[in-house]
């Protein structure tokens, strides 16, 4: 065995141990532990939203909320919506889309959600992340003091991306899992 | 008639389950959207039966996992039924061979042979013009991805083999002996160059829509529509489209269907990829 | 008749049985009497000494040291009592002890209680103020408890670890969070889905790391 062959088969040890450490397995019950933290996240979404929503909301904590919002997100995460009118996606930034949302001239939004979630597999990608897709369906309604209403009903689609991560806590290794929120796409759907 | 009886019975199912859990300030489980196939997820493990009927994933050695006449009642509710071209005679017989109990068949997301087809629109040269993008998955370390296969874009086709006078298009073959200085005739007409290329030559739209897009010539607007086709199944190819439309048949559902031999498939491929 | 007869008689009786005490000299009458008071003195003594060295007396160790006490105070000139006084002495002693180790065993005992019982209170009132920041709908008083629990920590940045699962040796976390965002966290969202699983403090009873654990 001459030298470039050890140093090749060392490289190969270890880039196998280091993907075998860094992403391992996940065995149904975790999955399922790591399935309601994502769905979790996506819930605390809802509510961070109908609190940036919210005309009682002061603008200082609005903007506080919408920072804790965005630390939900991977960066460059984007809100794709389409209408029943217009199927084109519209593409928004998640901090320009929540800068619209706290911009909506209603005085009173109320973000509803169906008691329905549906939770993809997670799909390993190349990278060693895993990604999945939560399916939820919202009610939007939104209200003026003159009596205007608008109100939709939207299917949410959802990434959501899962990495096993390491920190060091006071001296401590954690093992713990990242769960980022991605890409959503918004369908208007029609109801019944 | 019995099926019938089958399919209500888990429709009701459906409804008491969305009923049940009717709970908090939460909105109504609305039935339809615990009937819709929400995700191609969804269309696959309701195919092959791999979860219960309330979404949740099922695994290996429940009961219901892959079980036959589940599937059955699955796969039924999996049509776009107002498309009255699938045929009960079709639809039993899909169902029949892919719940064989001797060879069933079950969709396999990494099992390749299923991709999808994007209509994109894109600003080509101040206008607005729909490209067609196939993608399919491709593994990459441990992981998968879908990567982008095929491109169809109209603009393109008229570039190439357009001439009805092509037959006299060609370098003699003593060309060499005057240090082919008749080049100059090929490229002064630049719409019928590629006559002057080898047989095997087919114009790469890839190429040429990497090319555009490099240029800046063309500009990726937004997505307008999804569908995926499936040639994963033996003698079987159907595509699947997403209905967003009013009661419990929507979702992802098969749009059309048909029964086709293996050796035939190719043909099919290149209708779909715009090449005949 | 026969009733005078009678009354004579009883009459004769008694001066005569007076006539046979008196006979006796004053002096040794009154002897007698002291020896016997100290007879029965000494009795009484070792009786009680007795009883105070068998373990049947059913008295308190200070009724039983009182008691030697009077004894004691007595001064009874007998063998037999001093021997018996030394010997409840020596017992009594011991008792004494090992009721004061008991008492500050006991001491220690409710020390320590008391100061987990405190840890428990922190603890409790830890819990406390999440269901209360969890539960306020009015922003103001959110901020004043979230300002509040805050005191409980050694700083905002303390680390907040939650666990999501654990499986054999396997604990899995969430991303570690900071006690202040956290509070802020239970402000925002008004649901409390986690409970104290492990808290660390410092030499001035701080908290300087939280474990919770989902319910």
């Amino acid at each position: 065995m001459n030298k470039s062959t050890i140093f090749l088969s060392l490289i190969l040890i270890f880039t196998a141990v280091i993907t075998v450490v860094a992403q391992p397995e996940i065995s149904p019950e975790r999955k399922l532990a790591i399935d309601s933290l994502a769905l979790e996240k996506v819930k605390d979404l809802g509510k961070y939203i109908s609190i940036i929503g919210n005309k009682d909301t002061p603008f200082s904590e609005a903007n506080r909320v919408i920072d804790r919002a965005l630390e939900l997100f991977s960066d460059g995460s984007q809100m794709g919506v389409s209408s029943l009118n217009n199927k084109d996606i519209q593409y928004f930034g998640i901090r320009e889309y929540f800068q619209r949302l706290m911009a909506l001239n209603y005085d009173r939004v109320k973000i509803e959600w169906f008691n329905i979630e549906y939770i993809s597999d997670l799909v390993r990608q190349p990278d060693g992340r895993y990604v999945g897709v939560i399916t939820i369906y919202q009610r939007f309604t939104g209200e003026s003091d003159d009596g205007m209403k608008y109100v939709d009903t939207t299917k949410k689609d959802i990434t959501v991306y899962v990495e096993r991560k390491q920190t060091q806590i006071q001296g401590r290794v954690i093992g713990f899992w990242d769960v980022l929120l991605g890409d959503i796409r918004v369908t208007e759907t029609k109801p019944g | 008639m019995k099926r019938l009886t089958l399919v209500v019975l888990i429709l009701q199912l459906i409804c008491s389950v969305a009923s049940a859990q009717e709970i908090g300030s939460y909105l109504g489980g609305e039935k339809f959207m615990y009937a819709e196939t929400k995700q191609i997820n969804q269309f696959f493990r309701r195919f092959n039966s791999e979860e219960n009927l309330d979404g949740k994933r099922i695994y290996e050695g429940d009961p219901n996992y892959h079980k036959k006449n589940i599937r059955s009642n699955y796969i039924r509710m999996l049509f776009d039924n107002q498309n009255k071209e699938i045929t009960e005679n079709i639809k039993s017989d899909f169902i029949s061979e892919v719940t064989d109990p001797n060879i069933p068949s079950f969709l396999d997301y990494y099992g390749g042979r299923w991709f999808a087809e994007v209509d994109t629109k894109f600003t080509y040269l101040g206008q607005s013009r729909t490209v067609v993008l196939f993608l399919e998955l491709e593994k990459e370390n441990l992981g998968i991805k879908w990567v982008i296969n095929n491109v169809y874009f109209y603009p393109f086709t008229k570039l190439f083999y357009t001439d009805s006078t092509a037959i006299t298009k060609f370098l003699h073959p003593m060309s060499h002996e005057l240090d082919f200085m008749n080049l100059i005739k090929v490229f002064k007409e630049p719409n019928t160059v590629e006559y002057y290329f080898d047989e095997e030559f087919k114009p790469d739209f890839r190429t040429l829509f990497l090319y555009e897009i490099k240029k800046g010539d063309l500009i990726f607007e937004t997505v307008e529509k999804v569908s995926f086709h499936f040639f994963q199944l033996n003698n079987w190819y159907f595509h699947l489209q997403e209905f967003n439309r009013e009661g419990n048949n929507r979702g992802w559902l098969i749009a059309n269907i048909s029964k086709i031999p293996e050796d035939q498939k190719d043909m099919l491929l290149k209708y779909i990829y715009y090449e005949q | 008749m026969k009733n005078a007869n009678r009354l004579l008689i009883l009459i004769f009786i008694v001066v005569a049985s007076a006539g046979v005490f008196s006979c006796k000299s004053q002096k040794k009458i009154a002897a007698e009497q002291a020896a016997a008071a100290e007879s029965r003195k000494i009795a009484k003594a070792k009786a009680d000494l007795e009883e105070l060295l068998s373990d049947n007396s059913g008295l308190s160790l200070d009724e039983k040291e009182s008691r030697l006490k009077v004894i004691k105070d007595m001064n009874i000139e007998d063998t037999e009592v001093k021997d018996l006084i030394v010997k409840v002495d020596e017992k009594l002693k011991r008792e004494r002890e090992a009721l004061m180790a008991k008492e500050r065993a006991a001491k220690l005992a409710k020390e320590r209680e008391d100061q987990l019982r405190n840890e428990n209170t922190e603890q409790k009132s830890l819990d406390d103020y999440f269901k209360l920041i969890a539960n306020s709908s009015n922003l103001g008083t959110s901020n004043r408890y979230i300002g509040e629990a805050l005191q409980l920590f050694a700083s905002d940045e303390v680390p907040v670890l939650i666990i999501i699962s654990k499986s054999g040796n396997i604990v899995d976390y969430d991303r570690p969070t900071t006690i202040k965002k956290y509070l802020e966290y239970l402000k925002d969202q008004k649901v409390d889905r986690n409970k104290i699983d492990n808290v660390v403090y410092d030499a001035n009873g701080k908290i300087t790391e939280l474990e919770l654990i989902k319910k």
